[in-house]
Formats: C-alpha cells, structure tokens, sequence
C-alpha cells in the first residue's frame, strides 16, 4: 500500500485533494440505487448497512484521492415518528482533510451516509 | 536526538478512548429525558467534550468523534462503518449507551499521522 513510502509532501496538489461535492455525488448514486423502494426489515439490515457501507467506500477508493484514508459511516433507521440527531467533530487538518455526506428518506427508513477522508502525510 | 522518538508508532488503545466516551456521555446527559429541543446541544456537547479529553491526551493522531442521539420509540436503527486505513496504528471505539428515554451511540476513529 502506498502507506509505507515516504513523499514528503505536506500538502496535497490541488486536483489530488479530497473533493466533497463529488463524494457526495457517489453517495447519493449509489444510496439511491440501492434503497428506494426498500422497507425497514430487521433480518436484512445489517448486512444492507455493511454491504452499503462497503459499495461507497470502493467507490471513493476508486476515485483517486492518493494517500487518503477513509472512513464511511452508514446509519439506516425505521421510520416510525421518533426524533434523531447525528453530529460529528473532527480534530484534524482542516486544509486537506474533509468529509462529504447525504440522507435518504422514504416512507419506511432513513439512511445517514457520512464519508470522512484525511490525508496520510 | 530527540526527532527519533517519532520513529515508534503508537497504537490506538480502545479501552482509554472507550472510558473517555462513556464519562463524556455521562456528563453531558447523564439521566436527563429526551428533549427535542435540547438534542443539538446534547451532541455539540458529547462530542466536543470527548475531543477536548482525546487531544488532552497528546497523541499523534487525527479523530474523527460522531455521535447519534434517538429517541426510545420502538423503532430500529442500524449503524455500520468501514475504513481504510493502517490496521497497526488506526482504530476506532464505539459506544453504546441508554437511559429510559434515548440510545446514544458514540464512535471515535483514531487516524495515525
């Protein structure tokens, strides 16, 4: 992995940073694609979550944000009238680093995608 | 010289970081009920005050710390996670907690720099 060289570079080149808007583009696709018209079923999903999970983190991985590391976090919760709140802080440095997320609703779930990258010195 | 010191890699350990999340969560929330109103104070709270204890801690790395606050209504959540990222240095924690009124979900991803 591309971890363990050395290139000395503080910064990341400008096209090489991580870019939100188009992350979020990836999310959305794929969240879309995989969840409308999906009810809430406890049995499937677990592995719905985790294979979710999986999809959006290849894809991002494929986009070619060299010598970031990722972190996807997916939440789907059943719909059924109660409040929730997701925030997230991050200790980190806020030129190369960023993060892009979406929410999918429908009538019987909501799904919170947030996907974090931070640069590898 | 005293730059090699950087040479050793310290780990992410769980179970500081674990103890860090449930004394923030305590703190904030403790036995309060589930106010709608009050929430975005709740989690700006909880995670701001486990960032504060984290970086007291003086370690190399980045965090990332979320936090999912919902409300006790029958209705199911599922949350996972996945990352890439150096297995030997990175890590993460997550923390489930509940009182009578909410679940209260906290992880914390530790990114070596």
């Amino acid at each position: 992995m591309v971890e363990g060289s050395d290139t000395y570079f503080l910064r990341p080149n400008h096209q090489l940073k991580f870019k939100p808007a188009i992350v979020k583009g990836y999310i959305r696709e794929i969240v879309r694609e995989r969840l409308s018209g999906v009810q809430y079923d406890p049995e499937n999903v677990p592995e719905l979550t985790l294979s979710l999970a999986e999809s959006v983190k290849d894809k991002v991985k494929n986009a070619g944000f060299d010598r970031y590391k990722l972190v996807v976090q997916v939440l789907i919760g059943e719909q059924r009238g109660q409040g929730v709140k997701m925030s997230s802080r991050c200790l980190w440095d806020a030129d190369t680093d960023n993060y892009a997320e979406d929410v999918f609703m429908n009538d019987s779930l909501f799904c919170v995608v947030a996907v974090f990258g931070s640069y590898y010195y | 010289m005293e730059d090699y010191l950087l040479e050793e890699k310290t780990a992410f350990v769980v179970e500081e970081v674990s103890k860090i999340i449930k004394d923030s969560v305590e703190t904030v929330i403790g036995e309060v009920s589930y106010k709608h109103g009050r929430v975005n104070q709740w989690t700006t709270s909880v995670v701001e005050q486990c960032l504060i204890q984290l970086s007291k801690q003086g370690k190399p790395f980045k965090y990332i710390v979320n936090c999912i606050i919902m409300q006790k209504n029958g209705a199911g959540l599922q949350t996972a996670s996945t990352c890439f990222w150096d297995n030997a240095t990175d890590g993460s924690c997550t923390v489930r907690w509940e009182n009578e009124s909410m679940y209260v979900i906290v992880s914390v991803f530790g990114l070596a720099i």
